[in-house]
């Protein structure tokens, strides 16, 4: 019996206190927007990195972004050059970014040229001198810039040995030191696999840039990182006025993914298309409204907005064919003052146009308005617009993205209601050129018929993702309170989907309609 | 940034004791200025600047054109026009010289680094970003 204790003893693994507390390791933050979260949270502290790729990719931009965020007077940033870009050219041209901060140059920020050292004399003689730099100022972040130079001049003279021992011991002497490491160069991705260096390091940051008819697209991989689980793949990176920001695949949405408890019906302000629905849109849906031109698909996502803010519920319209403008004034012929609710901080209309942004950039800017309202519903006005919107290099991923972005939104609680024009057909009822389903959970498709000799509207729901919903073909129309269904399903036509119905119950008299449909004003 | 140029100077001129110096022939503000700036930019980076600061400079200063640099960015010839020179003329050669140098590193790096970058090497003056400001008489 005894012995049996003891065997079960041994099987159970032991927990807690027992356990050798494993080691704390700081991440330190990279002052480059978005690439925290790629890299899981920061880079670590004491490692030794690798920051690469081609030149113009905005390597030496990342470098200085890194340095400034983590230096201080006490553990300064050291930050080595030779034999590339001058420092003077580099303090020309970094101090243009808004992360340079003039006052921490030549105090938490330095900058040592080894120029001379590394042309006069040799690898031990960079090596110590940049040991006694290290050790004089206490350095908590070193960079050299660009240590391809240093290592390929020293190269020509020393042998591969020689200068994996060189890395060596300036990695052995860093991390003993307590600095953080960035080794700056231009190499080609078919070097990570000749070149020892990159087995040596704990990171590889690479850079690209690769141009598509006339729009030039930056990507960033994180190849490697010891001791730390990082978002893969390539992310987009863009350099502006704050130097250069990167956009994670995942736009940072994996930890704010929320299960909503409850998730309840919301309204889409036009009431019989909420019965149509079974009850609205469910909360953290996204809905797909098709349509060909001037069926009101804007109406339509202008009054999903207004309602959600008459209940509460801020809003961010991301609109990329009409101007802003144009959707407040015709908002206002419908009785919704959405100019009021920007005003109160509920409401952002974003206007995206710019025609070189990249699918992620693009996802961020809503991301930021999103947080910044704190938006339950958002309204994107129309994907082809979105798509039309971006660069041609980002097209092709625009899928992908617009799947990652509605996919994390949604699961963040967030209710979509996307827009896509689709041509009228007269012989089936295509819902979009996308592949959409994927996209969306609920479907409603807009369409013109013949009926009457009048080209009129109706809509059908077609797909409510988890939830039953009418199968009934309404007619709708557009007057001065926006998309208002006015007639029960007909059953006095069959081929109603095609556009071109066939009359098969009796004739009813009709009446004469000067104006059927005001037009809302816009 | 004449001006400013003047008011290093003067930490340069003989019997100043903050700077310890006691001979007109040495360009003192070049020694103070070329370990720091070399350090950012290299020896051979500073030489160029000098150089350039120097063709620059003895447009104005006819004497600079004496100058010898040597490899390590430091200006020899100095002594030996001693003799033929009044002390006026030599301050104000090294005024046009410091003149430029300044000058060059503006446009280079701007005011306000510049300015820093100034403040490091002579601590005990004060400074003002206007010193280093463009339209000012160079």
């Amino acid at each position: 019996m005894k012995k049996q204790n003891e065997t079960a003893k041994l099987a159970v693994p032991k927990r807690g206190p027992s356990r050798p507390a494993k080691v704390t390791i700081r991440k330190l933050p990279t002052g480059v927007r978005g690439l925290d979260d790629i890299l899981g949270g920061g880079i670590l502290e004491f490692s030794m990195n690798i920051i690469g790729g081609a030149p113009g990719c905005g390597k030496t931009t990342m470098a200085h972004q890194i340095a400034f965020a983590n230096s201080t007077l006490e553990r300064p940033a050291l930050y080595f050059t030779v034999l590339g870009e001058p420092v003077l050219k580099m303090l020309r041209y970094q101090q243009q970014f808004s992360f340079f901060d003039e006052s921490k140059v030549g105090g938490a920020v330095r900058y040592v040229n080894l120029s001379d050292v590394a042309l006069k004399r040799d690898l031990n003689a960079v090596l110590e001198e940049i040991i006694a730099q290290v050790k004089a100022a206490n350095a908590g972040v070193v960079v050299v810039d660009s240590f391809r130079t240093l290592a390929r001049r020293a190269s020509g003279e020393r042998s591969d040995a020689e200068v994996q021992s060189f890395i060596h011991r300036l990695s052995q002497f860093l991390t003993s030191w307590e600095a953080t490491t960035f080794l700056v160069g231009e190499y080609a991705d078919e070097e990570i696999h000749d070149n020892s260096l990159f087995t040596m390091v704990d990171g590889i940051f690479w850079l690209t840039q690769m141009s598509e008819r006339n729009s030039v697209v930056r990507k960033l991989q994180i190849i490697k990182l010891r001791g730390q689980e990082t978002v893969p793949g390539l992310h987009t990176v863009r350099i502006g006025d704050g130097g250069l920001q990167a956009f994670s695949r995942t736009l940072g949405l994996i930890s704010s993914s929320t299960k909503l408890a409850r998730r309840r019906y919301l309204s889409t302000g036009v009431p019989d298309l909420d019965k149509m629905m079974g009850g609205g849109i469910l909360e953290g849906d996204s809905l797909l409204v098709a349509g060909p031109s001037g069926t009101g698909k804007s109406a339509l996502a202008t009054q999903f907005i207004a309602e959600g803010l008459r209940r509460g519920e801020s809003g961010i319209m991301a609109i990329f064919e009409e101007r802003p403008e144009g959707y407040k004034r015709r908002a206002a012929t419908f009785g919704l003052n959405l100019k009021a609710a920007e005003q109160k901080g509920r409401l952002e209309t974003l206007y995206l146009r710019p025609l070189d942004l990249s699918v992620d950039e693009t996802m961020q800017e809503i991301l930021d308005a999103i947080e910044r309202v704190g938006a339950k519903r958002l309204v994107i006005d129309s994907l082809v617009g979105f798509e039309m919107a971006l660069a041609p290099g980002f097209r092709a991923d625009f899928r992908e993205s617009l799947y990652r972005m509605i996919g994390a939104l949604t699961g963040a609680g967030i209710t979509i209601l996307s827009t896509v024009e689709v041509e009228d057909t007269f012989t089936g009822l295509p819902f979009s050129h996308y592949a959409i389903s994927f996209l969306t959970d609920d479907i409603i498709r807009l369409r013109y018929v013949e009926i009457d000799g009048q080209l009129r509207k109706v809509m059908v729901v077609i797909k409510m993702r988890g939830s039953n919903h009418s199968k009934d073909i309404r007619e709708y129309v557009i007057t001065s309170k926006g998309v208002v269904v006015i007639h029960p399903r007909r059953t006095d036509y069959n081929g109603l989907t095609t556009g071109i119905p066939t009359q098969t119950g009796p004739r009813k008299a009709q009446m004469d309609e000067a104006s059927p449909e005001p037009k809302a004003k816009r | 940034m004449r001006t400013l140029a003047k008011r290093l100077m003067a930490y340069e001129r003989p019997g100043d004791r903050s700077s310890g110096t006691t001979s007109p022939g040495a360009f003192y503000f070049n020694e103070r200025l070329r370990p720091h700036l070399a350090t950012l930019y290299g020896t051979a980076g500073y030489r160029s600047l000098l150089s350039h600061a120097l063709v620059l400079a003895d447009a104005e200063v006819p004497w600079l054109r004496e100058m010898h640099m040597k490899a390590d960015g430091s200006l020899e010839g100095l002594e030996a026009l001693e003799a033929h020179l009044d002390p006026d003329e030599i301050l104000e050669g090294k005024i046009a010289l410091l003149s430029e140098l300044l000058g060059s590193l503006v446009a280079y790096i701007g005011p306000s680094l510049t300015k820093h970058m100034v403040g490091d090497v002579w601590p005990q003056i004060s400074l003002n970003r206007a010193d280093f400001c463009d339209g000012g008489e160079k």
